[in-house]
């Protein structure tokens, strides 16, 4: 038997009125228990895609299954199978933690005993026990977001959808939420299907990314081979004596090809081996009696993908970069 | 079935305990028709006798009860039409949609809510009036005749926010409309009777169907049950709820339509 698709779309598409195609001709294939990254600038279509493929907006082409259901064809199916965090989910500010999962268990057709030991076994998953009976109103963004995804996980979804999860977020809340998702995906299996405008978030989080560009997608695969496309590391090097630069460089030769140096006393290489070399690298430093104050790998960053694939840098190409601070509670 | 059922009253429930827990939609539609009714009190307190034409009635409060009934529910139908609409603006809408939850549970569920304060209101009002001396001369009869027709009015102003919640997904699109309301309340005979009126203002009043509501409730405390008056009141009543009910139902479908 074919491993299990969680999500698979074909030339998924979703024309605007007025002629705007904010989804044109979206391809996706994700794996049941992944963590899929779907990333872009503000307004690449990852929302629309999103919503799509959470039975809330139609699309105007192409084909879709999720948790083996056709989108189209048995959207109920869909809906029973996965759970929703929209970005910026708006949670009643008047009703506590507890009372929303409890009522979400009742929607989902849990009966009350079994709804509230439900709502009890979530509260404690995102840390919210404490805070389980104050209403929403009072509560941080960070709280506000693990409430969020709690409610999206009352019915043990098969695939999760998380829209812009951190956006907005202080880091520590940041850390916290990306804890959540990795657990909830190494525990429960649950797939991830997650979108973020943030490079970090899609490296740290996701086995699999797919940038999306103007409605396409631009890079498809793991965050370590989309980078290696992109060019292999750079390692620099600070000599603690300016003096043994030309030592040093012949010491190095044998792992890369010579970069020009970003200022004197210092060596830059072109590392393909990255971390693997860094050893062998050491190694030769020390036989050629060379000493180095600083070592310093830089990897690719999938934001030299965007680059490569868009002309563009990532954080830049929504004008915004990131949002200032979370929005305050209503 | 049942399921369904079960998820409008978990939905109703919700927005009960959401008006209940938001002073600011709670106090104006209890506390507006309380002090309009004072004034109005007050100020032609012995209208009744003294004007001609004046109905006969045993005081002025008596007479006043049934329009501020009227005025609290068409500010709090309107309340809970715009929380509908806050339900789209903020996403809880697209939150419903996206889980299994009966379609109709969604759109009921809210109306529900609505019926239950605005009955709940309905004897607020009743509870002050008697303590201030008025008497409902219908009884229990007369007060379950009121509940009914204070329901389905309320069915049709919330179910009128609602169409405009669907279609505009603007809270303040809603609110708007209350204005709406609050001229066909005074161009009625919410506060004074159609035998006192004159001119353009009585030919108003005489085709506003919130004048025949209006004597419908009044009917039940100051004369008790009258046949004639209860039913051309509860005809008015359920022909504005039920085509609120088929605007929202086919708002409801249309904006469905957009997802899946």
């Amino acid at each position: 038997m074919p491993r299990d698709r969680a999500v698979e779309a074909e030339g998924l598409e979703r024309v605007f009125k007025g002629g705007i195609r904010a989804v044109d001709g979206v391809d996706l294939a994700v794996d049941a228990g992944e963590v899929f990254g779907f990333l872009g600038p503000n307004g690449a279509g990852k929302s629309t895609t999103v919503r799509m493929l959470a039975t809330l907006l139609r699309p105007t082409g192409g084909r879709a299954r999720v948790a083996g259901h056709d989108l189209v064809g048995d959207p109920s199916a869909v809906r029973r199978s996965i759970g929703v965090a929209l970005q910026d989910a708006a949670i009643d500010p008047y009703m506590t933690g507890r009372e929303l999962l409890h009522l979400q268990a009742v929607l989902h057709g849990f009966d009350r005993a079994h709804g509230r030991a439900r709502a009890v076994e979530l509260l404690e998953r995102v840390d919210l026990v404490a805070a389980a009976d104050r209403r929403v109103g009072t509560y941080s963004g960070g709280m506000r977001r693990r409430l969020d995804l709690a409610l999206a996980l009352v019915h043990e979804p098969e695939v999760l959808f998380l829209d812009e999860p951190t956006t907005g977020l202080d880091p520590i809340s940041r850390l916290t939420l990306w804890d959540e998702v990795r657990r909830l995906n190494t525990e429960l299996g649950t797939t991830v299907f997650l979108t973020t405008q943030y490079l970090e978030e899609a490296d740290q989080l996701a086995g699999r990314v797919a940038i999306i560009d103007g409605g396409r997608i631009v890079a498809e695969g793991t965050p370590a081979a989309l980078k290696a496309e992109v060019g292999d590391p750079t390692l620099r090097i600070t000599l603690a004596d300016p003096a043994a630069h030309e030592a040093g460089a012949r010491a190095l030769a044998a792992f890369g090809e010579a970069l020009p140096p970003e200022r004197s006393g210092a060596l830059a290489v072109r590392l393909p081996g990255g971390a693997q070399s860094l050893p062998g690298v050491v190694r030769a430093l020390d036989e050629a009696g060379v000493v180095a104050a600083e070592l310093d790998l830089a990897m690719p960053s999938l934001d030299d993908v965007f680059v490569a694939r868009t002309g563009r840098r990532l954080e830049a190409a929504d004008g915004a970069g990131e949002p200032a601070a979370a929005p305050a509670p209503a | 079935m049942r399921p369904a059922v079960t998820q409008t009253a978990a939905l109703a429930r919700r927005s009960v305990v959401g008006t209940l827990r938001t002073p600011q939609a709670l106090v104006p539609s209890l506390f507006f028709p309380l002090v309009l009714m004072a004034i109005f009190t007050g100020s032609f307190g012995n209208a009744p006798g003294t004007i001609p034409g004046f109905p006969e009635v045993r005081g002025f409060l008596d007479f006043a009860l049934a329009g501020a009934v009227l005025q609290g529910i068409l500010i709090g139908g309107t309340s809970a039409g715009a929380a509908f609409a806050l339900d789209i603006e903020g996403g809880f809408f697209d939150r419903l949609v996206a889980s299994p939850v009966a379609r109709t549970a969604i759109l009921v569920g809210r109306l529900a809510g609505g019926v239950v304060i605005a009955m709940a209101q309905t004897l607020f009002f009743v509870a002050v009036g008697v303590a201030f001396g008025a008497r409902i001369e219908g009884g229990l009869a007369g007060l379950a005749v009121l509940l009914v027709l204070a329901a389905f009015l309320s069915v049709a102003v919330s179910g009128l926010g609602v169409v405009l919640a669907l279609r505009t997904g603007s809270a303040e699109a809603v609110q708007g409309t209350f204005p709406l309301f609050f001229a066909l309340l005074f161009f009625s005979s919410a506060f004074f009777p159609r035998e006192t009126m004159t001119g353009w203002f009585k030919a108003v009043a005489d085709v506003n169907p919130i004048s025949y509501l209006v004597e419908a409730m009044r009917d039940q405390i100051v004369t008790g049950v009258e046949p004639r008056s209860t039913l051309i009141g509860l005809a008015v009543v359920i022909g504005m709820a039920a085509a609120a009910l088929g605007g929202s139902f086919l708002a409801f479908r249309s904006r469905l339509r957009s997802a899946l």
